[in-house]
């Protein structure tokens, strides 16, 4: 912990007295990247970790550095006023451009932040008001309790204390329960819906997050430069902000940081170098930091921060530390059947996947759904988690209809599942995938959590996941990332991650696939425990042995039609169900 | 990864790479030129870069040292280089930017630093009205309202009643719409259109056919170098019979390439220098003929926008010595010596004659401008 | 606004329309084979227009040391990875193609621009030249790469834009070039003047466009990069490499845009960084295909610039503000049209 509270301490020391020593230009490349790196961050959050790419980032420096110029110079307001209105501003648009593409799939996201780069740019050159392409100048620098802040070395010192505290929130922000499942949309959204996590509003959240990022860097750029016109808020430069931030390294928070310094460094370098060089004549500037930038993602493709990172010494994990029990989810014990499938058919086209089925699962038994292949049990699965929209017929969990809710809705209502194809983070640790399960447990939200209000439920979510591994046997591989584990093992992982969502129904998709004898055993035996501890199970499978000693109850599909239902041992007797499974050999 | 480990490493980038940034600094006299050699405004930029070849290494026995820096047409990278010159290079005065909007904010670095700095842009916001704001700061091409007011005059003399204007879509189209709305209306003419269109756009076909339903009498293209054809070709092409009026931007001789015989008839205001064989002797056809004589050695062909920065230069050449009289280069007295020195400075240029005072610090009037039309291929002076 | 005027905005909203479908096209081929977002297909555009007219004026323009230099780097490249591979078989016919086409092209080039031969040799030459380009390009920068992201990917592609850029203004300086008409002549249909230039440019869109489909279609090649484009992995199982499959497609996307150059050449003047606003704007037409479909790409891109062409007319000023905010409702429309889910993608 010494060693790790020095660095920090003697990174903000040494930024801290850069300007008492430091020559008066480094100053002013130091307040650039610390402008640059605000933006930058931003988008590692939005692109490099979400997985959303925005052209416009630019954009929303333009409305923070465009809202204070014109009130401040115009309607004589206080600047710190101006920067309210400019974040009111800011996540109006951000909102309505996040509600109109996030909610899609696709390269909707691109395309409106592209238009919406460009737009600004022309709106901004053509309102009279705000000086057109000319610009507006005559904003005056900010002051600080009675201090003007015109000297750019104790600008300097506004501009890095706003860049290190976004960098502190968002560092705070991506270890967090809404960090985790944020970090988690580029695994599909399939398993975060599955556990609860709203997909398409946390998109627009980080959206939103990043733009007022952009914004704040906005209006320090406009007080900076004291003059504002369009061209560093057009398209141009919105691909340049995303250039610092896969270039410095998209996956940290970091990256944005060492992206904007690179990259306003190179530039200021290649100025120097080149001409002496290269001769005079002619402007191989831009060539050849378009040439080193291609070689440098040849060669460290997750950018730069990477390399810095790999001669660093690896951190010890953060230990779990003991705390009290998150609240059990609420349930109401339901009278009758928790699971019932009314009639349901689903429809493809002409295809008919699922006609007409019907079964229930009472509370606190294990019932198995099996069929030959293609029967129609996975595209069942699906209609019962809300993957897909029924066609007819109702699903019903607790006596309230789930039928055709989107996932995450149906996640609230007690439905914890595991996937067939393992649906796990592989660069997160096993605890954090595991975590994700406790989504709907915790409250916290991104305010929270950015200023590290959450410390004490988070401590019980890990120490609740914590216990969600040990329960089906994998603490001693707590840390590891899983992607590194055995297919077995990601398996039992993604059913305690299940597990931490305190599930009162557990839908698991092909459990036993591809495990081996002994890990079978190990399943059977983790089930039964948890049915005794009054767990209701629906699971899907092909292994017919596997579900012979274990399930109380079984329903046979064949041709998206129920087959039979019965006790294993009715089954293993039905005439039908044979002749389905052996063909004519029987 | 852990904020620790990071923040470590952040820390040793961000202290090596600053290292690398750290410059010598120079003595004797020295000028930053910032200009946008790459960008929107190459084609502005790039002949003023080539002239800064031209320009001595001595003056009064002192040695100039010139610093050339590119700002890519980008506001922020123009601030930057200025802080670059006054706090790194200390430069004794700056000259840039090449456009409007980079000049107006590298003002306020000159300003703030006390360097005198001559803007090669032509918006007169960049120093008009003379207050604190542009005490340090000079221009030298002519002023747009200059350049208008001659444009309306010749339009009045022609007849014309009604003026179409297209322009491009940023600051210097922007500036040219100001002033021909201020001086049409004084010349008694009624502007019927107002048309945008941006420099690499594929078509103006839709501006061109707006223009032409207002029916005007004339139109005036506000457009620099080789785009400025863009329209021009257009209203050729749909039969406009009007004249057609274009502004000194497009004074170089790619635009008579690819304007070609559409171009014929064009009439346009313009520096002296573009047509010096054709002035009458005297002393603005010396100066342009001095520096285009030996731009046209070294490059080949003329453009005028590399005279603004040689004629910036001319007013340091008068200026630096009388400033060395007072103060050492490279200290707070000699900025603010050159700074005086220039505000009373008179020069003959290849663009006219500067007679610089408290109240304007452009400086040029009516000898710096001509009218020129385009008589296949060639620019014609109006006598 | 009269029909005549209409009638003038619409064909040359269809004009630009086309050469953006082209470009759209050539976006969506590069991407669904080797998820490239072709950001330099702009500057394709360019160098072909900016070629020409070097050509016409006699001069061969710095493309030819480009393509030299990038034939050599290639050539280096393929050693390399041949001796590591063990196999030194293969190196001649690798450095027949990476290195002797290219240089063949170069040096024609080189020889036949002072000959001022026709218009249409030299159209010739700068396709050749253009096209030339484009499997180096991937070669050198996007090959070593294949596997990454698409994030990654397109910031290459950013680079390169940026390096291309700063080499066009190198090779063509800072002014414009246009390039003679293949047809100055026009017609009337009603009250209405047609530009043969236009139909041309229409009409040669409408045909690479049926030459594709037939490409894709029915040879061999073409299905081996349909092939590629559902599923790289399966391809190679399948006797295609990769490899070929990007080279093969960046050579389309680089003949389609050498095309474009050519086209617009006559119409407009280009520049140096006259490209990327061009592409943008079929990059618009390609994503609202969804950068898999070619129908709707080429529909979006004709879209894009008919709006693009009656907005310059109501309100100039604006134009690009109403071309890419009309946009907005489309999303908005299909945002609440959408349920839920649509298919996962990746």
């Amino acid at each position: 912990m010494m060693r790790r509270h020095g660095a920090v301490v003697g990174m903000v020391v040494l930024l801290a007295v850069l300007p008492l020593f430091a020559p008066a230009f480094w100053v002013t490349l130091a307040n650039y990247i610390g402008l640059y790196s605000m933006t930058a961050l931003g988008l590692v959050l939005l692109t490099g970790v979400a997985g959303q790419t925005s052209f416009g980032q630019a954009a929303f420096v333009g409305i923070g550095a465009y809202v204070t110029a014109y009130l401040t110079t115009r309607h004589a307001l206080s600047p710190w006023l101006t920067l309210a209105i400019g974040l009111a501003c800011t996540g109006v648009v951000a909102l309505f451009l996040g509600f109109i593409t996030l909610r899609m799939r696709g390269h909707y996201l691109p395309l409106a932040t592209i238009a919406w780069g460009i737009s600004l740019y022309y709106v901004f050159g053509n309102l009279e008001a705000l000086g057109g392409h000319t610009g507006l100048s005559g904003i005056a620098p900010l002051t600080l309790a009675g201090v003007a802040l015109k000297d750019e070395r104790r600008y300097y010192y506004l501009i890095w204390f706003v860049t290190l505290a976004a960098l502190w929130a968002t560092h705070n922000l991506l270890d967090s329960r809404s960090g985790r499942a944020v970090r988690a949309l580029k695994g599909g959204l399939d398993m975060i819906e599955a556990f609860g996590v709203d997909a398409a509003r946390l998109k627009i959240v980080v959206f939103v997050y990043a733009a007022l990022l952009a914004c704040v860097s906005g209006w320090l750029y406009a007080h900076l430069q004291r003059f504002v016109n369009p061209t560093p808020f057009g398209i141009n430069q919105g691909i340049e902000y995303l250039f610092m931030a896969v270039v410095g390294g998209a996956g940290s928070v970091w990256g944005a940081v060492v992206g904007a310094s690179l990259i306003t460094l190179l530039k200021e370098w290649l100025q120097d170098l080149l001409p002496a060089l290269l001769g005079r004549q002619g402007n191989f500037e831009l060539v050849v930091f378009g040439i080193l930038m291609v070689l440098i993602l040849q060669f460290a493709r997750d950018g730069v921060w990477q390399w810095i990172a790999r001669v660093l010494p690896h951190p010890a994990p953060h230990p779990v530390v003991a705390a009290p029990p998150l609240a059990p989810r609420a349930r109401t014990a339901p009278a009758g059947p928790l699971l019932e499938v009314q009639q349901v058919t689903k429809r493809f086209g002409g295809l008919v996947a699922v006609d007409d089925l019907s079964f229930v699962v009472t509370p606190g038994e294990i019932v198995g759904l099996i069929g030959p292949n293609g029967a129609g049990k996975s595209t069942t699965f699906a209609l019962i988690s809300g993957a897909l929209p029924l066609t007819a017929g109702r699903v019903l969990l607790g006596g309230e209809s789930i039928g055709s809710k989107p996932p995450h809705e149906i996640a609230r209502r007690g439905l914890g599942r595991t996937f067939q194809h393992v649906k796990l983070i592989g660069t997160m640790s096993v605890l954090d995938n595991v975590a994700i399960g406790a989504y709907l447990r915790g409250r916290s939200g991104v305010v929270r959590a950015a200023l590290k209000l959450d410390r004490a439920e988070e401590a019980q979510v890990r120490a609740e996941a914590a216990r969600a591994v040990a329960r089906v046997g994998l603490s001693a591989q707590l840390h590891t990332a899983a992607g590194s584990l055995a297919l077995g093992q990601q398996r039992i992982v993604e059913i305690a991650r299940a597990l931490a969502s305190d599930p009162t129904l557990l839908l698991l998709d092909e459990p036993a696939a591809g495990l081996r004898f002994l890990e079978k055993q190990a399943l059977a035996t983790l089930l039964r425990s948890l049915k005794a501890e009054g767990m209701t199970i629906l699971l899907v499978e092909h292994d017919m042995d596997f579900v012979m000693g274990l399930t109380d109850r079984l329903v046979v599909m064949d041709f998206g039609l129920k087959l039979a239902e019965g006790s294993p041992v009715e089954i293993q007797r039905n005439a039908a169900v044979r002749e389905a499974y052996l063909g004519g050999v029987a | 990864m852990t904020l620790a480990k990071s923040s470590a490493a952040a820390a040793a980038a961000l202290t090596l790479t600053l290292l690398v940034a750290a410059r010598p600094v120079a003595a004797d006299v020295t000028i930053g030129v910032s200009i946008s050699t790459t960008g929107p405004a190459a084609s502005l930029g790039i002949p003023q870069k080539n002239t800064v070849e031209l320009l001595p290494t001595s003056i009064a026995g002192e040695r100039i040292k010139w610093i050339v820096l590119d700002d890519a047409t980008d506001t922020t990278k123009g601030v930057t280089n200025a802080k670059k010159l006054v706090t790194e290079d200390k430069v004794d005065a700056i000259v840039g930017s090449s456009v409007t909007p980079a000049s107006l904010a590298m003002r306020e670095v000159a300003v703030d630093s006390g360097t005198p700095m001559i803007s090669l842009a032509a918006g007169a916001a960049i120093v008009d009205p003379a207050d604190p704001k542009t005490r340090w700061v000079f221009k030298t091409p002519q002023n747009d309202a200059l350049m208008a007011d001659a444009v309306a005059v010749h339009m009045k003399g022609a007849g014309v009643k009604t003026l179409g204007y297209i322009g491009f879509a940023d600051a210097y189209g922007e500036g040219w719409l100001t002033e021909i709305r201020r001086s049409a209306q004084l010349a008694g003419i009624r502007i019927v259109a107002e048309e945008k269109y941006n420099r690499p756009d594929p078509s103006v076909t839709g501006q061109v056919l707006k223009l032409m339903a207002a029916r005007p009498d004339a139109i005036l293209i506000g457009a620099s170098g080789t785009p400025g054809a863009t329209p021009q070709k257009e209203l050729a092409a749909r039969g406009y019979k009007g004249r057609i009026y274009q502004t000194h931007g497009v004074g170089n001789p790619d635009f008579l390439r690819v304007v070609g015989k559409d171009g014929n008839g064009t009439v346009l205001p313009v520096g002296p220098m573009l047509v010096y064989e054709q002035l009458p002797d005297g002393p603005v056809k010396k100066a342009a003929q001095d520096y285009v004589a030996q731009y046209e050695k070294k490059f080949g062909v003329r453009a005028t926008f590399g005279g603004h920065l040689w004629d910036a230069s001319l007013l340091l050449a008068q200026a630096i010595p009388e400033a060395l009289r007072k103060a050492k280069p490279g200290t707070p007295p000699f900025r603010a010596a050159l700074r005086d020195a220039l505000e009373h400075a008179t020069v003959t240029g290849a663009h006219g004659v500067f007679v610089m005072t408290p109240a304007d610090h452009n400086g040029l009037d009516n000898r710096g401008r001509v009218m020129v039309r385009i008589d296949d291929g060639k620019w014609v002076l109006i006598k | 606004m009269d029909l005549t005027i209409a009638a003038l905005l619409t064909q040359d909203g269809i004009t630009n329309g086309a050469i953006y479908a082209l470009l759209a096209l050539a976006l969506v081929l590069v991407f669904t084979v080797t998820r490239v977002i072709l950001v330099p297909s702009g500057e394709f555009v360019s160098w072909g227009t900016l070629t020409l007219a070097g050509l016409q004026l006699g001069k061969a323009s710095g493309i030819v040391g480009l393509v030299v230099g990038m034939a050599v780097l290639a050539a280096v490249m393929e050693t390399w990875r041949c001796i590591r591979a063990r196999e030194l078989v293969r190196l001649p016919r690798a450095l027949a193609l990476w290195c002797g086409v290219p240089l063949a092209v170069a040096t024609l080039l080189a020889f036949a621009a002072p000959m001022r031969l026709p218009l249409p040799f030299q159209v010739l030459l700068t396709l050749a030249a253009v096209t030339a380009l484009g499997p180096l390009l991937y070669r050198v920068a996007y090959q070593p790469l294949a596997e990454a992201s698409v994030l990654v990917l397109l910031i290459v592609s950013v680079a390169l834009h940026f390096a291309m850029v700063g080499l066009g203004l190198w090779f063509f300086g800072a002014e414009g070039s246009r390039t003679p008409a293949f047809s100055a002549a026009s017609f009337r249909v009603g009250s209405v003047t047609v530009s043969v230039q236009s139909l041309l440019v229409v009409g040669t869109s409408v045909a690479l466009i049926g030459a594709l489909a037939l490409f894709f279609g029915r040879t061999l090649h073409g299905k081996a990069l349909r092939a590629t484009a559902v599923n790289r992995a399966g391809a190679r199982l399948c006797g295609i490499s990769p490899e070929f499959a990007g080279a093969l497609t960046f050579a389309l996307a680089a003949l389609l845009c050498a095309f474009c150059g050519v086209l617009i050449g006559p119409i407009t003047t280009v520049y140096y960084d006259s490209g990327f606003l061009i592409s943008l704007k079929g990059f618009v037409g390609a994503i609202i295909g969804g950068l898999t479909s070619y129908p709707i790409a080429a529909a979006g891109s004709l879209l894009v610039g008919l709006i693009e062409s009656f907005s310059s007319f109501w309100a100039s000023a604006f134009k690009e503000v109403i071309v890419f905010t009309l946009i907005i409702p489309v999303l908005l429309w299909r945002s609440l049209r959408t349920q839920h889910h649509e298919e996962e993608e990746e």
